[in-house]
């Protein structure tokens, strides 16, 4: 009983006044009409049927769900995932290391590190996936390199052909993921105390132990929340993927896009943006519950 | 207090919302949408200064794009650039406001075969812009065989050589014509009987690329193209080698036409606009920039004899032209295919 009227004043100072509303409403107000109204909208559309270009019968149905379960897109939202998935793993193995580096440097040498990596934003992603195409072309830069420093012919038979093929896509996703992945391992990495470290080897753990057993369990809600961020914007890309790929391979990001601005079956589009905002949602509860284990586990 | 928080969001949007109208009635100001690569920039500052109204330039790639933008953004475009089939599709919906030739005098200047398009009858909703083809372009340096038609392109010794428009009615509209049905005519039975031609062809292709094939095709990454003809009539501006040819199984000609979209904020300006692009010379301007069919027969006679034998611009008559048709919810059955298709499966 007492406990109970201890704790009610508590509870009373944390409930906001109006300030509190005054100082949250703008972001309710950005939620309401950036975030809320456009999904409601999808998920209204997302029942109905296409009639041709931009045009909707206002029927109920569930058709466009089934269409979804379809070997054609089904096996859309697969290689969307293995995409992704791929991406985030070569970013997380990446960028790990990077972002130890990072913030085991001193301190006075992080701020430039950090800008070296922030540098890219600078530019659009657009432009950049373009420098790749002149990079990467059969008689671009990293081709005219490899010649001038004789490795064509000796190492290779011929000019690289990477252009227009999977492993042009994966070098586009994960240069562009990259900064993404370091960037949270940086702050876990920075705030983990070294004496912890110390103490590990201290205390006989050899260097793999003490990586797998300290440093990573503490510096995992870094790793969870790269991997997010890399994933869950990665399996939605589009535009890249049909830019590196010469428009052979089609990620979901890209046929939502067709449906909204090519083939015309909104509703459609609006399914399959519902099915990829489930998708969203089933990663954040995977990575962020496995992220809250692991730290209870540490 | 909750009822507050709730007036003060809608407030906000009301208020939002009237910042946007109120900033649109200022000034005379005509919101063109237009194709990419079509409109010179010097055609449009060359109007601004002719008659003081500024004009907004927006860009889009597909017809579809185009018409998605105009329904979510009603009132806002003054004048559009539909292809034919997406002009029969916006009259169908009434969609369009109709087009006062007496403030247009200069229509007197397109050739008479322009003037009474199937699409739209007598031009009251539509003035052609430009008119072109699709079809073959190829370096004839390294295509040593005849190329004809779609099937001596689409040959698996030329596999990884190939660029084509990232257009998936396009692409199945060639399929249909090599299996001698009409473009138009696209049912599930006559899909079912390209789709194995197209998977074939599918297979060959390096790059889909609507934007812009030069590149790729100047730097030797690829020989052979199915391609607008404004963009092969460039190639072969710059380069003899390369050459093009209507396609033998029938190809497909397209008219691109200025429209003014229902409740256009500025009906006159888009005349104005329209009337401007029609005089012989600022019409050549356009022909000197993007080399598609000029159909306006004052303009042609400023052209040099280099650009009228250009045959990417002005093809010989022998071959069979189709238009485009609006088809509908067909639309749909195309996207599925190509997805479908372009999978891998």
């Amino acid at each position: 009983m007492t406990q109970a009227v201890a704790i009610q004043p508590i509870s009373n100072v944390r409930r906001p006044g109006w300030r509190g509303w005054g100082l949250f409403a703008p972001m309710l107000a950005w939620l309401a009409l950036f975030v809320v109204a456009p999904t409601a909208i999808l998920l209204v559309y997302s029942f109905f049927t296409g009639e041709g270009i931009g045009e909707v019968d206002t029927h109920f149905t569930l058709q466009n769900y089934q269409r979804i379960f379809t070997p054609v897109y089904l096996d859309l939202f697969w290689r969307s995932i293995v995409y992704a998935g791929a991406t985030t793993i070569l970013c997380a193995l990446i960028g790990y290391p990077v972002a130890w580096y990072i913030g085991r440097a001193p301190a006075s040498r992080r701020g430039k590190l950090l800008m070296l990596v922030m540098i890219p934003f600078m530019t659009s992603f657009l432009i950049r996936t373009y420098a790749w195409l002149i990079i990467l072309h059969e008689h671009g830069l990293l081709n005219g390199f490899l010649e001038a420093a004789h490795l064509i012919p000796t190492v290779f038979s011929h000019p690289l052909n990477i252009l227009y093929t999977p492993t042009a896509v994966m070098i586009a996703l994960v240069y562009t993921y990259l900064p993404f992945m370091i960037l949270p391992i940086y702050t876990s990495v920075e705030k983990l105390d070294p004496s912890l470290i110390e103490a590990a080897a201290d205390l006989g753990a050899g260097r793999t132990r003490s990586f797998f057993r300290v440093i990573l369990p503490l510096t995992w809600p870094g790793v969870a929340a790269g991997i997010l961020m890399v994933f869950v914007p990665a399996i939605a890309m589009f535009a890249v993927t049909k830019i590196m790929s010469g428009g052979h391979i089609r990620l979901i990001g890209d046929e939502i896009q067709e449906q909204f601005e090519g083939g015309g079956d909104l509703p459609f589009g609006s399914a399959l943006g519902m099915a990829l905002l489930i998708l969203f949602l089933v990663t954040y509860w995977i990575s962020a519950g496995r992220g809250a284990k692991e730290l209870r586990g540490a | 207090m909750k009822h507050l928080h709730l007036g003060l969001i809608v407030a906000m949007i009301l208020s939002l919302a009237g910042c946007h109208r109120s900033s649109q009635k200022q000034q005379q100001r005509l919101h063109l949408f237009a194709w990419s690569e079509y409109v010179p920039q010097e055609v449009i500052d060359g109007f601004t200064k002719q008659t003081g109204i500024p004009v907004d330039y927006e860009v889009y790639d597909s017809n579809e794009k185009m018409l998605t933008k105009l329904l979510s953004s009603p009132g806002h475009y003054d004048l559009i650039q539909p292809s034919e089939y997406m002009v029969e599709h916006l009259i169908k919906r009434g969609l369009l406001e109709p087009v006062d030739q007496s403030a247009i005098p200069n229509v007197g200047n397109l050739l008479p075969e322009y003037r009474n398009p199937e699409y739209d009858p007598g031009m009251k909703y539509s003035v052609p812009y430009m008119a072109g083809t699709v079809g073959i372009v190829y370096n004839s340096d390294k295509i040593k065989d005849p190329i004809r038609g779609y099937q001596d392109v689409f040959q698996p010794k030329y596999a990884g050589r190939i660029i084509v428009l990232d257009d998936n009615r396009e692409i199945v509209s060639w399929a249909l014509d090599v299996k001698g049905i009409d473009i138009n005519d696209v049912s599930p039975a006559n899909l079912a009987k390209v789709k194995p031609l197209l998977a074939d062809w599918l297979k060959l292709i390096k790059i889909f690329n609507s934007d812009d094939p030069k590149p790729q095709l100047f730097s030797g990454d690829v020989d052979l193209s199915v391609v607008y003809c404004g963009d092969a009539a460039k190639l072969i501006e710059q380069d003899k080698k390369f050459r093009y040819v209507l396609p033998a199984e029938g190809a497909h000609r397209f008219i691109d036409n200025l429209c003014i979209p229902k409740d256009a904020p500025d009906k006159q300006a888009a005349e104005a606009f329209i009337n401007y692009i029609l005089r012989p010379e600022v019409s050549k301007i356009i022909s000197d920039k993007f080399p598609y069919t000029n159909p306006n027969g004052a303009a042609r006679k400023l052209l040099t004899p280099q650009q009228l034998a250009n045959p990417a611009s002005y093809p010989p008559e022998s071959v069979h032209l189709e238009i485009f048709h609006d088809i509908g919810k067909a639309n749909a059955d195309i996207s599925q295919l190509m997805t479908e298709l372009r999978n891998g499966r």
